[in-house]
């Protein structure tokens, strides 16, 4: 087979439209699978060479093509569908009841009190989650106890192999698996739901529920990990943050008290493969989770979450939240909607515009379809020079 | 070697005759380092060393091999130094301190070529050596020559007091031919070092190469060669055969006297062809060039390797153009040969047709395009390979993995030994730079200080652990002076492989089999105050994690040693660590999620592919035990 063969469903396929283009997210969905693709550090590397002119890599890479709107149709109701959003069943402002999940979590601990709430009632058996050690690298693993779960709290900026993790425990055991992920994560894992290849249908009848995380970019551990000896020296970083836009700086906590760097310094550790992604919302997913907004100003909303539900499995585990005092909720601000949309907008434009600025035509989106209802409707706003 | 009487007639390899010349000129200390084509014939005078009272070693590199050997001259023994043609590079630089000052008891530089690069990485050409550094050299033309040759080597170096050269090439050294063997000598010689009279007392001086005694010396040079010219102008060793006034004169020397002997045969040619056959080629025997010259107009000079008789007849034609006339000269340099690559017969029919305006053609198109055709079905496709079993597939297995998990375009500097291959599929490609011995390491050693230029690209080098003595532990030393960021891996198999198992320093034996202290490379690189890990290539995992641990740990020079014996080697004794199997249920085969990685790219010649089946099957004669397809086979269909 030619090397070069840019229509190979295979290996090659991936290396020339995915890999070679700079478009890989580390996802992690091709590793785990075979050992030709293989994670290290944050990025999914190409170990061996496959000839094979078909292969699951290519099938569920969420930056092969991939036709979203075929997935829409078939993970949610079309009723719900909003342009920019996804599917949408309702924006909560929601935190942890228990106060201990809030201080170990990211925001309001809102991811970590569901998951355990999934848990306890046997939803799930296990959730895929992600740690990361004392050099800031992610690792991911399957979490089968309550009580673990609030150890694995927090963001980590860099891309975690949380999808190569669900490869692996899929493949073994019996049990239900929950995942929280990033945006491409979930492209990914509804890839698989949606069109398993043969021998992966009964496993992913494994994949109970996903809860996704709102995602803006990811860094590059190597430039990140740099900087951050930079500033932070050997202290350790107990946790980030980056506030709202107005505040132009990451906060990165160390025992030492908070580091604040500049946003263009985060900036530059940004992996360039985020500013090929079209979702912000994490829109493959039955809840999705990111931070909140309100006037009463960033000290109090880091303290809570704001989400959206997006499955009636989601709406299921939200209703069983409320049932059993597992979270709190608070009036959700009127234009909270209207922000989010334009925000998600904002980030599906610049995606589209990297990759027709990549292609020199608008028409060659690479692993995106320009027919998507959702292209042609972001195509038509305009932003301005951003 | 030493049964055979006087006027026995036996069939000996090259090497072998070269071996017994030196014996019956009475060799007492012998000296080399393994190279194709040249190693058999240390090993040979090793077996006999013990009966004939020899000194043979296998030194760490050529250069001391030449020291060692030049130490045995000026002790008055007749010493030997045998090496292939890139080894009298490394020999260079005693070489011309050597032959300035000349020699005590009888010394030979044996050096064997390999036009053609059968067996090497170049096409080196050591005869210029003779002529840039002024002794003598002597090119045996067939198998009696080159014990004949190699026994007067001995006695035209004590004649003349300085080094002589005596060069073979592959198909002498490697083919047979029946040889006359003569006597052996009985007498067993004394060795002291004199240095009681002057410096320029060349027998009983110190030696001592002082700016101000280089004129001096150099004359006295230049006058054991114009000595070994007069003895060289009557050498039985130079002869020609043909009619007085030929059509066509051919110069030629080494097995390509036979080559033009066997198309003059073909071509029936021997009535208008004169064939002068040159055994001393350096200096001249100016002359006998003269008198030949001056039999016939046209010249062709035929031999192996650059144009060296070629480049000096034409001078000397030149100097006697008013005595011996214009000449047309023929060889490499106009076409009549191919400038590179090995000759044969067939070449120079070829080339005598042209030159004579004939079209005999030995073979017809015809018949060639059946042979190929016949080749191409008949013969199975054998891709070059490590063994079954290899460490250094397991090591590059590693290495390549290491580094493309690193993902920072992080590259191998590679040199001289059967892990050169690792430049090659069966290497998984991951030499990236292969040149001379040690010079992977040296490269390395640079590459790893361009960071000021912007290079972040990890570098890594490997290299054997004879190539480590040889020529890797100055660059490893410059690296660690340097500080530069590099990793140095050592393939550790135990022995010269590539050659023939050859001990070297690291080694508990050596040539002759008595033992011998071991250094150990482990604890040469401690001593030298860098990261050093030892790994098992064998042990895909754990190793892999001290590569990728070493990779991340920039800044300075680091070395790893992966210990592992070479398949072949005598100390595995061909016993198998595992018995491998195949739970062919489990073998996935050609599925996504394998696609015979085993058969397809790990590749070892005991596994194969069971093309009915579909199934990967060992072979239990190939396979050796090693156990590795058992962690390469993602699906654990292979049972170690
Ligand atoms: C790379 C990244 C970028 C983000 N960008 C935005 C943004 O632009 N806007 C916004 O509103 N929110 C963003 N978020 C989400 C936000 O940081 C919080 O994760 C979210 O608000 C949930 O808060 P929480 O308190 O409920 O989380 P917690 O209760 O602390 O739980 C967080 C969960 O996420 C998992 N997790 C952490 N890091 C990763 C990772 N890298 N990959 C997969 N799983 C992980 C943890 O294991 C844990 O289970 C981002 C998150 C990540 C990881
Ligand atoms: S599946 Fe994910 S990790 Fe693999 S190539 Fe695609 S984006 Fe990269
Ligand atoms: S590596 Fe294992 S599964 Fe793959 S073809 Fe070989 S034996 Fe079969």
């Amino acid at each position: 087979m030619d090397k070069n063969d840019k229509s190979s469903k295979g290996q090659q396929g991936i290396n020339i439209n995915v890999l070679k283009q700079g478009l890989c997210t580390g996802c992690s969905a091709c590793v785990n699978l075979c050992p030709s693709m293989e994670y290290y550090k944050d990025k999914t590397i190409l170990l061996h060479d496959c000839n094979l002119d078909k292969g699951r890599c290519f099938t569920y890479c969420p930056r092969a093509p991939t036709d979203f709107e075929m997935l829409r149709r078939e993970l949610f109701d079309p009723e719900d569908m909003v342009l920019e959003l996804g599917s949408f069943k309702g924006l909560y402002m929601t935190r942890a009841t228990n106060e201990n999940i809030r201080t170990g979590a990211q925001h309001g601990g809102t991811v970590t009190a569901l998951i355990q709430l999934a848990l306890a009632q046997g939803i799930i058996d296990e959730a895929v989650l992600a740690d990361n050690n004392d050099l800031l690298l992610p690792s991911a693993q399957p979490i089968a106890d309550e009580d673990e779960v609030l150890e694995k709290a927090r963001s980590k900026f860099v891309v975690s192999p949380t999808v190569s993790a669900f490869n692996r425990i899929s493949r073994a055991g019996e049990g239900k698996i929950g995942v929280v992920a990033t945006p491409c994560q979930a492209q990914a894992l509804t890839k698989m739901k949606v069109n398993p290849v043969l021998e992966d249908k009964l496993r992913m009848e494994k994949l109970k529920l996903v809860i996704g995380l709102f995602c803006g970019w990811a860094l590059d551990w190597r430039k990140f990990q740099k900087l951050m000896k930079e500033k932070a020296g050997d202290f350790k970083i107990k946790g980030m943050d980056i506030p709202p836009s107005n505040h132009a700086c990451m906060e990165v906590y160390t025992i030492k008290g908070t580091i604040k760097v500049p946003i263009e310094e985060i900036s530059n550790c940004v992996r360039d493969d985020c500013s090929y992604c079209f979702d912000m919302t994490c829109e493959f997913a039955d809840i999705s989770v990111g931070s909140a907004r309100s006037k009463e100003g960033w000290d109090v909303d880091k303290g809570w979450n704001q989400l959206i539900v997006r499955t009636s499995k989601g709406a299921q585990l939200l209703a069983l939240a409320r049932e059993k005092g597992v979270l709190e909720f608070k009036k959700v601000p009127d234009n909270n909607i209207e922000k989010l949309k334009k925000a998600s907008a904002r980030k599906k434009h610049a995606c589209l515009m990297n990759l027709a600025q990549k292609t020199g035509n608008w028409d060659d989106l690479i692993y995106i379809d320009s027919g998507d209802p959702v292209v042609r409707h972001i195509r038509g706003m305009n932003f301005g020079q951003q | 070697m030493l049964e055979a009487k006087k006027d026995f007639e036996a069939l000996l390899m090259g090497n072998d005759a070269i071996a017994r010349g030196a014996l019956e000129a009475g060799v007492n200390v012998v000296t080399g380092y393994p190279g194709t084509p040249s190693s058999e014939i240390v090993e040979q005078l090793a077996k006999v060393a013990e009966e004939s009272n020899l000194y043979v070693e296998w030194s760490v590199n050529e250069k001391v091999a030449l020291e060692v050997a030049a130490a045995g001259s000026y002790a008055r023994l007749k010493s030997m130094c045998v090496m292939k043609q890139v080894g009298v590079n490394v020999a260079a630089d005693s070489l011309l301190h050597i032959a300035e000052y000349g020699t005590r008891g009888g010394l030979v530089l044996v050096s064997c070529e390999d036009p053609g690069a059968l067996s090497s990485t170049n096409e080196g050409d050591s005869r210029p050596y003779a002529k840039m550094m002024e002794f003598p050299l002597l090119e045996p033309g067939d198998f009696q020559e080159a014990k004949d040759m190699a026994k007067w080597a001995f006695e035209l170096s004590e004649d003349i007091r300085n080094i002589v050269m005596l060069r073979s090439v592959t198909r002498l050294s490697h083919a047979s031919g029946n040889v006359i063997m003569g006597e052996l000598p009985k007498d067993r010689p004394k060795a002291a070092f004199e240095f009681s009279s002057i410096p320029m007392d060349q027998m009983k001086g110190p030696i001592l190469a002082f700016p101000t005694l280089v004129d001096p010396l150099r004359r006295r040079q230049l006058e054991k060669l114009s000595k070994a010219e007069k003895i060289f102008e009557g050498s039985p060793f130079n002869k020609y055969t043909g009619p007085a006034k030929p059509e066509l004169l051919i110069i030629t020397s080494s097995v390509c006297k036979l080559y033009v002997q066997e198309a003059l045969d073909i071509l029936g040619l021997w009535e208008r062809v004169g064939l002068l056959k040159l055994g001393t080629t350096w200096p001249l025997p100016s002359k006998l060039l003269e008198q030949h010259l001056g039999i016939c107009e046209k010249i062709f000079i035929v031999e192996e390797g650059t144009p060296f008789l070629e480049d000096n007849i034409k001078a000397l034609a030149a100097e006697k153009a008013k005595q011996v006339g214009i000449k047309t000269f023929f060889g490499r340099k106009d076409g009549t040969l191919p400038p590179v690559n090995e000759l044969n017969p067939d070449l120079l029919i070829k080339g005598i047709n042209f030159i004579l305006g004939e079209s005999y053609q030995f073979v017809s198109d015809e018949y060639k395009a059946k042979a190929l055709e016949i080749i191409a079905a008949g013969a199975p496709v054998r891709e070059l390979t490590f063994c079954p079993g290899c460490p250094h597939r397991a090591s590059f297995w590693l290495i390549n993995s290491a580094l493309k998990l690193d993902n920072r375009a992080g590259f191998l500097c590679g040199d001289i030994g059967c892990y050169s291959l690792g430049a090659g599929p069966c290497g998984f490609s991951t030499i990236k730079i292969l040149q001379a011995m040690g010079s992977g390491m040296g490269m390395a050693s640079g590459f790893g200080k361009l960071d000021k230029f912007g290079m972040t690209q990890p570098i890594m080098a490997v290299c054997g652990d004879s190539t480590f003595f040889h020529a890797v532990i100055p660059a490893l030393v410059n690296a660690v002076h340097n500080r530069s960021d590099m990793i140095l891996v050592v393939l550790d198999n135990s022995g010269t492989a590539m050659t023939g198992f050859q001990p070297h320093p690291g080694s508990p034996s050596g040539a002759i089999g008595t033992r011998l202290p071991v250094l150990d490379i482990e604890k040469l690189c401690n001593s030298l105050n860098v990261r050093v890990e030892m790994g098992d290539p064998f042990d895909l995992k754990g190793t892999r994690e001290t590569m990728l641990d070493l990779l991340e740990d920039g800044g300075n020079p680091r070395v790893l040693i992966l210990k592992q014996p070479c398949a072949l080697s005598p100390i595995k004794k061909g016993q198998k660590m595992y018995e491998m199997a195949i739970d062919a249920n489990l073998c996935l085969a050609d599925l996504c999620g394998c696609n015979k990685l085993c058969t397809r790219v790990f590749k070892c010649p005991g596994l194969i592919w069971d093309t009915q089946k579909e199934k990967v099957r060992i072979d239990e004669v190939l396979c050796t035990g090693c156990g590795v397809c058992a962690d390469i086979c993602p699906a654990k269909a292979i049972k170690a």
